[in-house]
């Protein structure tokens, strides 16, 4: 399952929760409530919280997820460079199962280099902006044609500034 | 040094100003929800629309959402502020004089002139149209937003220098006392005291900053041999929205704080977490905002980390302070009254508890590289803005008019009611799930298989705009009963 379809399921599980809470507690408002929550519960809550946000931002942070590895080992490089309404890539097939630096440039405004696979999955972004160099990494998967889209809004054509390039097994 | 809740309340809060202003927020709100609607409209095929006007749409929805809830807020915080401190009243015409000045500019920028540059205005696309608007119109449209921080700046010097007189400067005002453990929660400001002076003081901080990087902009628009760093601007624009837009919900929950104990009969109190609590957001407010830029690599590491913490922290305060308080005082309350008022006082921090799920999660930098600027953002602010701030917005509009029979729940109150919050609901569910299926956010003309989101989306958007222009109606019709507040 893509991580998209697991942050939906975590977020509406989470929502449901807090959301029902409230609806308890108005369910509960009209008589007295010997139940309602005491201080010692609001402190267990903030640790609990905090415990959870400790082990979330330690699994979630290591490894570094900009990290860019490919510098140890077999690796592509592409560059890629967007402009109003369109963008220019240097190489129309990269490869297969190995690691692909992408160094996402601007020459006018900011453009977001977004990648979708075939089915319209969003893959991997970075932003493209004037006088820096974003770099992503990513590794492929599956061969076939993915979509370059523009995230982050540049202007009348902004929809409409996309391309593509192939993924193949290197020879 | 003013040390009591209830007992030092000064009379006459400028009652007609603030109502007037709420009727002009109400208004405006509803016209940029016909905007919104008719964005989804047009991405759903069931309109044709041209892209450039989209993107005007766009612009306004944004800039004109984003200013009305600030104006809410604001009139929000300067009518509880009367209530403890002396307010000089022409502050708050020349406050509306400033910022309606700032809504003629921002809309003559955009309809008369084009810009559809969006309500961020990222440097360098104001100067930078590619022949779709001039450099008058991108002026026009940043001289606005100038406007509209003067007028800011006027009312929070005014309401900050008034606290810090009567509180016994910045920390009486932010019961620190309290949190070092030196006084008592008897002695300590009143809990609307404590967040008007923080949001006083963050979004000062942030207004200035989003006025420098105005004013750069608007010198570049002229001379651009004057040149901005993309990137530093980008975290100034990105700085103040965020806390602009933040500060907005913080204002508003000022009205909680001082509405709900009318319903509950229990006083909101300032505690020792109450207070140890928005000394942390204005803190927080203030350091998340780089959870905006985790798809710029070459920011620092340890500033998109902050982000990502900051942006998990920032919900402690909120879930386990105000919500959980709230939640406190209902099961409490022995007898709860329930009218249009209370209802969306208690919906507004439920729905801004229930979206900050989604925007934490969307806060951790390996879920933002597939969600950033997809539907899921507007998705997770939407639900914060329709079902929070706008909802307590709408509550303190119904706590403002005069007659219980008014606001009472049941019959045309209800149906305004369950209009906004199953629209609100099924509009915001909509774009998370858009969200989740990779639906760019910002895009004028969508892909066939986007389309059926986009249409379920525009029926929920007229129901959230039948709720509330119901309740724009309670409130005009009961305006003239309301003479008493």
């Amino acid at each position: 399952m893509a991580i998209q379809s697991n942050v939906l399921l975590i977020s509406l599980v989470l929502m449901a929760v807090v959301a029902g809470f409230f609806i308890s507690a108005v369910r509960a408002s009209r008589k007295p409530d010997t139940s309602a929550p005491r201080e010692v519960v609001r402190t267990r809550f903030i640790y609990a919280l905090l415990t959870v946000g400790v082990i979330v931002t330690a699994v979630s942070l290591r490894p570094w997820p900009h990290a860019i590895s490919a510098a140890n080992g077999p690796s592509a490089t592409v560059n890629v460079t967007g402009a109003m309404w369109y963008w220019e890539i240097d190489r129309e097939t990269v490869p297969l199962g190995v690691p692909v630096i992408f160094n996402a440039r601007t020459t006018d405004v900011t453009h977001g280099f977004g990648v979708m696979d075939s089915q319209d999955r969003l893959l991997f972004q970075t932003q493209a902006m004037p006088g820096y160099v974003n770099q992503v990494e990513h590794v492929f998967r599956q061969p076939g044609v993915y979509r370059v889209v523009c995230m982050e809004y540049c202007g009348v054509a902004h929809h409409a500034m996309t391309n593509e390039f192939t993924v193949a097994a290197a020879n | 040094m003013m040390d009591n809740n209830s007992a030092q309340r000064l009379p006459g809060p400028q009652a007609g100003a603030v109502k007037f202003t709420m009727l002009l927020a109400g208004v405006v709100l509803l016209l940029m929800m016909v905007f919104g609607f008719v964005m989804r409209a047009a991405q759903g095929n069931l309109i044709d629309l041209d892209p450039a006007m989209f993107y005007q749409l766009l612009t306004a929805h944004g800039a004109g959402m984003v200013g009305t809830a600030g104006l809410t807020g604001a009139a929000i915080l300067w009518y509880f502020m009367g209530r403890y401190v002396p307010l000089a009243r022409g502050v708050f015409w020349a406050f509306l004089g400033l910022f309606l000045l700032g809504v003629v500019l921002i809309l003559g920028a955009i309809f008369i002139g084009g810009y559809g540059g969006a309500w961020t205005f990222l440097f360098p696309l104001p100067a930078n149209s590619g022949g779709v608007w001039g450099t008058d119109a991108a002026a026009a449209f940043l001289l606005g937003y100038v406007a509209i921080g003067v007028a800011f700046l006027l009312l929070y010097l005014e309401v900050g220098r008034k606290l810090i007189a009567c509180y016994g400067g910045i920390g009486g005002a932010l019961a620190w006392p309290l949190v070092m453990g030196k006084g008592t929660a008897e002695d300590a400001p009143p809990p609307a005291v404590v967040a008007a002076m923080a949001t006083t003081i963050f979004n000062t901080i942030g207004t200035v900053v989003g006025a420098a990087v105005l004013a750069s902009s608007l010198v570049n628009l002229y001379f651009p041999e004057f040149k901005v760093d993309a990137l530093l601007a980008k975290n100034m624009i990105y700085f103040f929205g965020h806390v602009f837009i933040n500060a907005s919900i913080y204002m508003a929950v000022i009205a909680v704080y001082e509405i709900i104990p009318e319903y509950t009969g229990t006083p909101w109190k300032t505690s020792r977490v109450f207070a140890v609590a928005w000394s942390l957001v204005l803190l927080f407010v203030m350091a998340v905002y780089p959870h905006h830029l985790l798809q710029d690599t070459v920011m620092p590491a340890w500033s998109l980390a902050m982000g990502q913490i900051v942006s998990y922290l920032s919900g402690i305060p909120l879930l386990a302070v105000t919500a959980f308080s709230l939640i406190v005082y209902l099961r409490k309350a022995n007898a709860m009254r329930w009218d249009l008022a209370s209802a969306l006082l208690v919906l507004g921090v439920a729905g801004w508890s229930v979206g900050s799920v989604p925007a934490i999660i969307d806060g951790m930098i390996s879920v933002n590289k597939v969600m950033h600027n997809t539907q899921w953002v507007p998705g997770h602010f939407h639900i914060y803005l329709i079902l929070g701030e706008v909802a307590m917005a709408f509550g303190f509009m119904m706590w403002l008019i005069g007659k219980p029979e008014h606001k009472a729940v049941g019959g045309f109150n209800w149906a305004a009611f369950s209009a906004y919050v199953l629209g609100g609901t099924g509009f915001t569910l909509m774009f998370l799930v858009s969200g989740a299926l990779s639906v760019p956010r910002r895009w004028a003309v969508h892909a066939p298989e986007w389309v059926l989101q986009s249409q379920i989306a525009t029926g929920f958007a007229l129901l959230v705009i039948v709720g509330a222009a119901m309740f724009v109606l309670r409130y005009l019709l009961g305006l003239k009963h309301s003479a008493g507040r």
